[in-house]
């Protein structure tokens, strides 16, 4: 009886969505709204190629600033939920539960490996210039150590070197943001105050391309983190207190 | 002036949070000085913004040098200054109690601190800005900090609260995301002044479809019922400090959240009939579990299922008289859930269970914790002098006034079960003999602090309740008064 209640909810949810989306014809143009304004200060105004990054960065930068801060979140509390006894902590080597890879897999990973790094760097580096930011260079090269942690048995993450990298790159992006409020013209938060240089340049764009660069260390050390915590073996460290 | 930019309350927050591992590497206790700085800094500037600021002129800052629609913006009114400064000073609060967390270690301890201060980040974002998409970003900000804050004791039950707040959670960003992609097909713009101007011409079927999302969505983090399965185990099972900031601040920005979309951006037909309906089933179903809970905790997290459902029903009158006693309750149910939760901390410290029969004659052992308690009790059933007799009488009267004598009836009924439940407690913390022998904590100094700060705000607010009715008034005009919100956030629009 409760689920057969429980369907009939999900129906009605499901058919006045439906109803909803059906209604927004897929590919259509959008009505006027902001975006041409987007459309036309990026390149002639901000001097960045990438209209995404553009608002990424810059017309939403606040936004991002958050996401940021989502994605640090959800690094800081996996790690409060899945307990890891640390080598330095306990003298015990952590372990991780998958097997050692084969010679195939590892000599390829190991050749791979520089190569993800340098694609990553590359796509976060020219994230005002061509498509791809911070979050996809930064996923890249988490790839990159992804695949080196499940090839390798005995490929560590130095949690400290993640740490600094997070902290910096994290406050990096809030510190240009303030900076914003005492040079730039209009004393905005997040506002650009340096010289936006010319279009497609390397240099252009500000500080957009900064902030681009520090959220894809940022991201490529926290979602580093986040399989780290996940591929090596935990500990229960239930709390005296609780039984 | 550049000192006292709104922005502050969100920028320094999360900078401290981002470099708090780094000042623990440097010298550990500064991962508890410092974030007190930052709460004690962040409470001081939004007092004086908040005393400084000119009616009907909020200060509405642009972000990244664009103004609203293009840009992001941050709106510190009457309402969201009034909700801010709410939240920092719990902030502050929370940490004079809980900054010498000694016992639990190190590590835990910059967990702690970290995800306390991104909480409160969150709330505050929640609040400030004036942008619908942005508020769904601090409202992910808020829940998952939350989420880690639930699992704080690395326990089994611990485990299984933050998993089921997890879920829920997840299903109201859901909500939420689907509610804005809708709304911004519909308009073509995320600024909620914009949206509030341009949702007048949007399908009313399409329109009411989008209301319901955000009320599922936004009604998980305000506690309505039925998406509020999550409140009992997370505030149960998160340490005392955490469930008193959940009550002081996620609870908060999310009713705040509810009441902007619905009073400012969109206005739809019905809707604060349902919220109506919503309130007074979360009401019914919240008072007569919190009877039948046999843990102190649980019982005071199923009373502040019921608080929000008043609030709820308060708000959804649309009258004056209904937003100021809404703000009122809100207010209280702030301050005097806070000192319960912080009480109940320290009353629940030495027993396993968390029992409310291991409380007898805590009132001998204890005496300064369960006075608080006591005083917090009294508070939140509504006697005077206390401020929550101000606040369920001003409900009444907003109730008369709008004719729902049923009502009436219902906020009388739920306060006798309040009493009921509530005296239980004390019964047996004043009138039974303590059964058996056990290891007291004496609450410290800082935690007796931060208590006697919240105990003072509750009794000075009910012998002179003029000190806030004022700002309260402020705050219900700024809100029942759209068209100033979007004059003052958009000069050149303007209703019809």
């Amino acid at each position: 009886m409760k689920k057969v209640i429980i369907i009939g909810f999900l129906g009605v949810i499901a058919y006045y969505l439906l109803s909803a989306f059906a209604s927004v014809p897929f590919g259509a143009d959008l009505i006027k709204g902001v975006k041409d304004f987007y459309l036309d200060k990026s390149p002639n105004d901000l001097k960045v190629a990438n209209v995404v990054t553009s608002i990424v960065v810059n017309f939403r930068g606040f936004d991002t600033l958050g996401e940021v801060t989502v994605l640090f979140l959800a690094s800081t509390a996996l790690g409060s939920i899945l307990y890891r006894r640390r080598s330095h902590d306990s003298g015990l080597n952590p372990q991780r539960t998958a097997p050692e890879a084969s010679a195939l897999v590892q000599t390829g990973a190991k050749v791979i490996f520089p190569f993800t790094i340098m694609l990553g760097a590359y796509i976060f580096i020219h994230g005002h210039l061509t498509p791809g930011g911070g979050f996809q260079g930064g996923a890249i090269i988490a790839t990159g150590f992804l695949l080196m942690l499940v090839s390798y048995r005995k490929f560590f993450i130095e949690h400290n070197a993640l740490t600094w990298i997070e902290a910096i790159a994290g406050s990096t992006f809030v510190i240009l943001g303030l900076l914003g409020l005492v040079y730039a013209n209009n004393h905005n938060f997040l506002e650009n105050f340096l010289p936006a240089g010319k279009l497609n340049d390397l240099l252009s764009g500000g500080i957009i391309g900064i902030i681009y660069v520090a959220v894809g260390f940022k991201v490529g050390a926290e979602i580093t983190g986040i399989l780290d915590t996940l591929l090596t073996v935990k500990e229960t460290g239930l709390d005296p207190e609780e039984n | 002036m550049v000192i006292s930019d709104p922005v502050y309350f969100i920028a320094l927050p999360l900078l401290t949070a981002f470099l708090l591992p780094l000042f623990g590497k440097i010298y550990k206790p500064l991962i508890g000085i410092i974030p007190g700085l930052v709460f004690a800094f962040i409470a001081y500037i939004s007092f004086d913004l908040y005393l400084n600021l000119v009616p009907g002129k909020p200060i509405v800052i642009q972000l990244a040098g664009w103004a609203p629609p293009w840009g992001i913006n941050l709106v510190f009114s009457e309402f969201s200054g009034f909700v801010v400064t709410l939240i920092t000073f719990l902030a502050f609060l929370v940490w004079v109690y809980s900054y010498n967390f000694k016992k639990v270690g190190f590590d835990n301890s910059k967990k702690y601190f970290t995800l306390l201060m991104l909480l409160v980040a969150g709330s505050i974002g929640v609040v400030l800005t004036g942008d619908i998409f942005n508020m769904f970003v601090f409202l992910e900000i808020t829940a998952i900090s939350s989420y880690g804050l639930t699992a704080f004791y690395k326990g089994r039950d611990s485990a299984e609260a933050a998993f089921k707040f997890l879920l829920i959670g997840s299903l109201s960003s859901t909500f939420i995301l689907l509610a804005i992609l809708l709304l911004y097909k519909q308009v073509g713009t995320l600024n909620m002044a914009e949206i509030a101007v341009k949702a007048q011409s949007i399908d009313p079927k399409m329109k009411s479809i989008i209301a319901i999302l955000f009320m599922i969505g936004l009604g998980i983090e305000a506690e309505m019922f039925p998406m509020n399965g999550w409140v009992p185990d997370a505030y149960s099972q998160a340490p005392g400090p955490v469930a008193a900031s959940f009550a002081g601040m996620l609870a908060k920005s999310g009713i705040y959240a509810l009441v902007r979309v619905f009073y400012t951006v969109l206005e739809v037909d019905g809707i604060f009939d349902l919220l109506l309906i919503m309130g007074i089933l979360t009401i019914i179903f919240a008072e007569f579990s919190a009877m039948r809970q046999t843990r102190l905790r649980r019982m005071l997290a199923y009373s502040s299922i019921g608080q929000m459902g008043l609030i709820m029903v308060a708000f959804s009158f649309n009258t004056k008289a209904g937003i100021f006693a809404g703000l009122f309750l809100m207010f209280n149910h702030a301050i005097i859930k806070s000192l319960l939760f912080l009480a109940s901390g320290f009353l629940t410290y030495s027993t396993k269970q968390k029992k409310i029969r291991d409380l007898d004659g805590f009132g001998k052992i204890m005496p300064f914790t369960s006075l608080m308690f006591g005083l917090g009790a009294f508070a939140i059933v509504g006697l005077p002098p206390f401020s929550g007799f101000w606040g369920k009488l001003n409900m009444l009267v907003a109730t008369a006034d709008s004719n729902l004598y049923f009502v009436i009836a219902l906020i009388l009924l739920v306060a006798v079960v309040e009493v009921v439940y509530y005296f239980k407690v004390i019964g047996r913390l004043y009138f039974r003999q303590q059964h058996k022998e056990v290891e007291v904590h004496k609450p410290t100094w800082n935690a007796i602090a931060a208590m006697s700060v919240l105990a003072i705000v509750i009794i000075g607010v009910g012998i002179y309740p003029d000190l806030i009715t004022d700002y309260l008034t402020k705050a219900t005009n700024e809100l029942f008064d759209k068209a100033s919100y979007i004059h003052n956030v958009l000069p050149n629009l303007s209703l019809n």
